[in-house]
């Protein structure tokens, strides 16, 4: 077994492959085939059949003729030799070869003659044993079963192969009968028919056959290929005018004539995507009328909440003058209002989410820049809590086309989320950038969660331990929306943790707008020295889908004030800290 | 009572906000005045003469839009639109419209004496002072820019602008900064806010607002005086 041979199986089977691929998926080629296998099939019997009988038919006829011919001229030579009145040697040597010689033009066409001594005769005075018109040494063709069978009696005959020039057979047939030769007795006369003429018949009406055959086939192939084609190419047609639609090219129609089945097949189609077309308009709509009602509820909640937070206000300025009950109601009555404010902001933000209202409002930042004033935000929370957070800054310049403000919310909220549950272990703050991507990581070393609980902390809402008061109020929205924020931009927001160990949450964002991300510059697991064990487990990872990536390919530049003024939307977050004035 | 320092006429078709907020702008010592539709906003508008005009943009009548349009036909008085929308189209719509500034609902008292401080702010300078800006005089203490001797009419908010960028035609402003200087904003804010005032701005004293010479971009940092004709 040589390698050769192994490269030829394989290339072989490669080839057979690709041969029953190309079946597979074309109906086409599958008709056609099949077709074309059936008709060759069947011509080849008709061929072979008609082929059969025609031969048998002309050597049949062939046969007869020849055989009453032979017995005519056996019977005239049988007359000659009677008459003849040759008396010694040398005269009927004469007469054998006379009468051979007169026989052989006296068929129809060439026939050759042979005159031989019967077996078993004694040798004659003149020692002739055979006399021939043609070649000598087709007297070989004369088998010694026929000569047996002749000198039984009557005539005889035998289909035999007569040598042509050029080495090959043609079909002849040996008649032969007893005749009594004067003086010498038992002679065997034998004729040679060649059926060159019957052959060439035959072949010719074989070739006119094949021929026939040859167009049939064409005719067949020709007319499959094309019935098939009409039949193919609208549903190709439908495929593609599928493929457009799912694309969402909801205008996209198939052409519809006639009144054939294809025409009924484009016609339900059409309906088809019209219907889906309608269908997607009214989820449009809808959506629309969502993001409607959610201005309309934003509107008449903020307006009665605005008059309450100055009401609120104006009489917490005043609490110094009030009796302590009412002084504390005072107090309690602005912080909750704060937080009233907070979760009516963030449950905007995340109704914004759910129509599909919030856009990106990217442009070319240093995340490092943004995650600083993020993590500057942070302080106050931070000394108040006794927590040590350190930022650790790439070397260059980390920049991505990101929205500042969307990123910097959410690294405030992991920042402020860490510190909440570091319990005042130190906050570590990494930023790190590759080719593709800027990550942003946020550990911390507090009481950390199981990783049951990682895979809920972007659920809104979500509680690790319902039973745990809520200290700094946040409004369980946070996560929920910094995902949402994540998912806009492309990136990727994900937890992990373990009891005792402290969490870590892995920001990581594309930095040009379409790049897919495969991979984080930085390992979302850490890996401490104390914790060796943790196995790398990414628990919630926002689905990323580039049909879904806003397309910045026009704005490489950092926005200028004609291009953000009027066009870039975005959406301005309520809860965004009021800006105080001097 | 202290002296008024200045009537700001409330346009809220929320009679307990508008209530609200005079209770808190008298607390600070401004002379509040009501309108609670859209339709008669001009005209108390007129009859009240007001500083400055705090516009909800949802009215009964004609919306804040066409208010803030209606005013700024006739005044420069300055005008802080009151938005529940947060939706970024309708603060666009809205400084197009030609208000000065605006502030979010919901919001606490300071931040709108704050707000209404800022654009009530003169920048009174006691000395006299003419500035150059590109083929422009301005005079700052006369309020007045000129061209060719053609007196060129702005809001003082424009007029403001056009002073902190001429005052300085070394220095190239962010939006952050000419928020800080004209707006009265210390933390960072709305930047829209200084592309719309800019364009605005252009529209009325440039040449050719498409290929600006008086105040130019400085792309990726921000705006500059053009150089002076002398």
């Amino acid at each position: 077994m040589t390698s050769v041979a192994r490269l030829l199986r394989v290339r072989w089977s490669r080839r057979v492959r690709a041969a029953v691929h190309w079946w597979r998926a074309s109906l086409q080629v599958r008709v056609l085939t099949t077709t074309l296998t059936i008709g060759l099939v069947v011509l080849a019997l008709v061929f072979a059949y008609v082929g059969q009988r025609t031969a048998q038919g002309l050597f049949d006829e062939r046969v007869q003729q020849v055989l009453s011919e032979s017995a005519r001229s056996t019977s005239q030579a049988q007359d000659m030799f009677d008459a003849a009145t040759a008396r010694t040697g040398a005269e009927v040597q004469n007469l054998l070869t006379d009468v051979t010689t007169a026989q052989r033009t006296g068929g129809s066409g060439e026939r050759d003659v042979f005159l031989l001594r019967a077996p078993g005769q004694p040798v004659s005075v003149p020692a002739v044993t055979a006399v021939t018109t043609g070649d000598p040494t087709l007297v070989d063709l004369i088998t010694p079963e026929l000569r047996a069978a002749t000198a039984e009696g009557g005539q005889r005959w035998q289909s035999v192969g007569l040598p042509t020039a050029d080495g090959g057979l043609t079909p002849a047939v040996v008649v032969g009968q007893d005749v009594t030769v004067p003086v010498v007795g038992g002679y065997q006369m034998y004729f040679l028919y060649p059926l060159a003429a019957e052959q060439d018949r035959l072949d010719f009406l074989l070739r006119t056959l094949a021929f026939a055959a040859g167009a049939l086939v064409l005719l067949l192939g020709t007319t499959t290929y094309l019935v098939t084609r009409q039949t193919v190419l609208p549903v190709r047609r439908a495929a593609q005018v599928a493929e457009r639609l799912a694309a969402g090219e909801l205008t996209e129609r198939m052409p519809e004539h006639g009144e054939d089945e294809m025409a009924t097949l484009a016609h339900s189609f059409n309906e088809m995507a019209a219907s889906l077309q309608d269908q997607i308009r009214q989820l449009e709509d809808l959506s629309a009328l969502q993001r409607r009602f959610v201005s309309d509820v934003s509107h008449e909640l903020r307006t009665p909440l605005t008059t309450v937070r100055m009401a609120g206000e104006v009489i917490h300025a005043a609490r110094e003058d009030f009796e302590p009950a009412v002084k504390r109601s005072a107090e309690l009555l602005s912080t909750q209002l704060d937080r009233f404010e907070d979760l009516l902001g963030d449950l905007l933000e995340i109704s914004r989410f759910d129509a599909g209202a919030a856009v990106l409002d990217a442009e070319g930042r240093d995340v490092a820049d943004v995650v600083l004033r993020a993590v500057d935000n942070a302080a106050p929370l931070a000394e108040r809590r006794g927590t040590w957070v350190s930022v650790e800054l790439p070397e260059g310049r980390a920049v991505a086309d990101v929205d500042p403000r969307r990123v910097e919310r959410i690294v405030r909220n992991l920042v402020v989320n860490a510190i909440e549950h570091a319990e005042g272990s130190p906050v570590e703050v990494r930023v790190a950038a590759d080719a593709r991507a800027v990550a942003v990581v946020v550990r911390d070393h507090g009481i950390g969660m199981t990783p049951d609980e990682a895979g809920h902390v972007f659920d809104r809402f979500w509680r690790a331990d319902p039973a745990r008061a809520r200290t700094t109020g946040g409004t369980g929205l946070g996560l929920a929306i910094s995902m949402e924020d994540a998912r806009l931009h492309g990136g990727w927001l994900e937890a992990w943790g373990r009891p005792g160990q402290g969490a870590s949450f892995r920001l990581t964002l594309p930095r040009r707008a379409g790049i897919i991300l495969m991979s984080s510059p930085l390992p979302l697991v850490p890996v401490d020295p104390d914790d060796e064990g943790a196995v790398q487990r990414p628990i919630a990872r926002a689905g990323i889908d580039p049909a879904a990536l806003p397309d910045l390919s026009g704005d490489d530049d950092l926005p200028d004030d004609e291009k953000d003024a009027g066009t870039h939307a975005s959406a301005r977050a309520s809860s965004d800290e009021p800006q105080e004035v001097s | 009572m202290a002296a008024m320092k200045g009537r700001v006429l409330v346009v809220d078709d929320d009679t307990a906000l508008a209530e609200m907020i005079g209770i808190v702008l008298r607390s600070e010592g401004f002379e509040p005045v009501f309108c609670e539709d859209g339709d008669s906003a001009l005209g108390v508008f007129r009859a009240s003469a007001p500083d400055l005009v705090l516009l909800d943009l949802m009215l009964p009548g004609k919306d804040g839009y066409e208010v803030c349009r209606l005013i700024r036909a006739e005044s420069g008085v300055p005008v802080v639109m009151l938005t529940a929308k947060s939706d970024t189209v309708d603060v666009v719509l809205g400084l197009e419209a030609g208000a000065d500034d605006y502030i979010s609902k919901p919001f606490k008292p300071k931040e709108l004496v704050a707000r209404v401080r800022a654009r009530l702010r003169r920048s009174d300078e006691p000395t006299p002072e003419h500035l150059a800006i590109g083929d422009l005089t301005i005079d700052v203490p006369g309020h007045r820019v000129v061209r060719d001797g053609e007196p060129i009419s702005l809001t003082p908010l424009e007029f403001d602008l056009l002073v902190a960028l001429a005052r300085k035609p070394w220095q190239v402003f962010t939006r952050e900064l000419l928020l800080e200087k004209v707006w009265g904003y210390r933390h960072a804010a709305d930047t829209r806010l200084v592309n719309v005032h800019v364009q605005r701005l252009r529209s009325k004293v440039e040449h050719d607002p498409e290929r600006p010479e008086i105040v130019v971009t400085v792309r990726g940092v921000g705006y500059k005086a053009g150089a002076a004709v002398t």
